[in-house]
């Protein structure tokens, strides 16, 4: 008996699916925190955990796994994600960079999924530009709470998958430069916004959702856009109407010439690793590699932070 | 590094990871189907961009070209043969572009597949040619059946190919497979 019977519908190699599967978590408060958890609970064997602050007073309305016992400590969200992470699972394979995820691109692009949960719609912006040079898919959240003027108040948010090279961020309409001024002329202005737990759980779930899909299907059509609106006032999560208008379309804000590193040197490459010519093998090749059987190589994150 | 990750005979390990869009994929494959007037199958290329890691190196695919009609040469030999224009015009793909560019053909079937003996001996005279005009990148040539891909790539023009270690196909679902 496994711990992952309940879910084997998943199918036969899922637990082997998830486990190696690595995952890019771009902020872990509110919205994170759960994704961490939920992730967790699933089996996902890889995680690349990117946030730069600490829990503090504010954040113990909502930050899954935090505790008031915490704050004294200033413990980083990092750390108590992987606390969380480690206390679900054996021998996850963890890297935490406690800094702003541009810190964090070089685990970040070894990932097979990046899910972002950002206030800022900049950074939003970024991250899936990072992501799509790259070739990894991209999960948004976003929630905000609207002030209608008349003493109520509306939870809306939005759950979006971003693939590389199907319709982005801009394309959802989400990003727009009227957003992003006005982002910037508010900047520093305003306090915190105001973010609830239970939203962000319905958000989370949502997005786990569509990780689970991407890894391991348990139904065959699953669009390759996804755009979900989260009217948290009626309680409802349905289709963006964008989501079936953009189906099956390309997107011309992301060209495919912008993958890859814009300066990359292959000779660099080789005389950092200090690879020597090797001496010709037969066939032409190096047998031994036929030889030697690939596993999992690229579901690890780097060394220097690793534990597992 | 990984323990499983390939190793050179020297030692040191370098695991090649390429990435492509399904749409892409299917794209190409769709293309490489295609009857041609004479040759018993079609060949292609495919640009790359590229990133690094320590020991991973990885192959961003970024779009293809078909090699035309006209660039064949008539060999009942073999499946296909590409005239010097389609080389060259490769080759002129990768200058102007400072692309890593990838040979692609198919051998359609539900398996892995390989190369053949003649794909390995043609490889082996063309690709590194490729490092004349782009050094910055890496080259090589990948074999696609209806289902899988398997490559070689060549970091520098005095090495040996090495094998492409992962594919992934950027989709919904993911799909992933180490040919190894």
């Amino acid at each position: 008996m496994s711990r992952f019977d309940r879910q084997s519908f998943l199918g036969s190699d899922s637990e082997e699916r998830l486990f190696g599967a690595m995952l890019g978590l771009v902020g872990l408060g509110g919205g994170g925190s759960h994704v961490a958890q939920q992730t967790a609970h699933l089996g996902i064997g890889g995680y690349v955990l990117v946030d730069p602050d600490h829990i503090t007073e504010t954040n113990t309305n909502r930050l899954i796994g935090g505790r008031l016992a915490d704050l004294k400590n200033e413990v980083k969200k990092t750390a108590i994600a992987e606390r969380q992470i480690r206390g679900l699972m054996e021998r996850p394979r963890t890297a935490t960079v406690t800094d702003t995820w541009h810190n964090a691109t070089a685990d970040l692009k070894a990932c097979d999924i990046i899910v972002g949960s950002l206030d800022s719609f900049v950074q939003r912006e970024q991250l899936e530009r990072f992501a799509r040079r790259y070739l990894i898919p991209y999960i948004d959240m976003g929630m905000d709470v609207h002030d209608l003027g008349n003493g109520e108040f509306l939870i809306a948010g939005q759950v979006v998958l971003s693939m590389p090279g199907g319709p982005c961020l801009r394309c959802a309409g989400l990003i727009t430069d009227e957003r992003l001024a006005a982002e910037a002329n508010r900047y520093g202005a305003a306090g915190a916004r105001p973010q609830v737990v239970w939203s962000n759980g319905v958000l989370a779930s949502t997005a786990v959702g569509i990780i689970v899909q991407l890894l391991t299907p348990w139904f065959r059509k699953m669009p390759q856009f996804i755009y979900l609106d989260y009217d948290g006032n009626r309680g409802t999560v349905t289709p963006n109407e964008r989501m079936n208008l953009y189906q099956g379309r390309t997107c011309r804000h992301h060209p495919p010439e912008e993958t890859g590193d814009l300066l990359f040197d292959v000779r660099k490459f080789v005389r950092r690793r200090a690879i020597p010519p090797r001496k010709e093998a037969k066939n032409g090749g190096s047998n031994l590699f036929h030889k030697i059987r690939a596993g999992r190589i690229f579901g690890k994150a780097s060394s220097r932070r690793e534990r597992g | 590094m990984d323990e499983h990750a390939v190793r050179t005979p020297e030692g040191r390990g370098v695991n090649v990871q390429l990435r492509i869009t399904r749409h892409l994929l299917h794209t190409v494959r769709l293309d490489l189907a295609r009857p041609h007037p004479f040759a018993y199958e079609r060949v292609g290329f495919l640009a790359a961009g590229l990133s690094s890691r320590a020991n991973d190196l990885w192959v961003l695919v970024r779009s293809y070209r078909a090699v035309a009609d006209g660039d064949y040469l008539h060999d009942p030999s073999v499946g296909a043969m590409m005239g010097p224009e389609a080389i060259r015009k490769a080759l002129q793909w990768a200058m102007s572009d400072g692309v890593a560019i990838f040979h692609v053909h198919a051998h359609p079937g539900r398996g892995h597949p390989r190369f053949s003996g003649l794909d390995l001996r043609e490889q082996a005279k063309f690709v590194p040619n490729f490092f004349h005009v782009a050094p910055q990148c890496p080259h090589g040539a990948l074999v696609l059946s209806d289902v899988f891909a398997y490559g070689h790539i060549w970091l520098s023009e005095d090495r040996p190919y090495d094998v492409i270690t992962r594919f992934s196909e950027v989709g919904v679902p993911l799909k992933e497979w180490s040919p190894l």
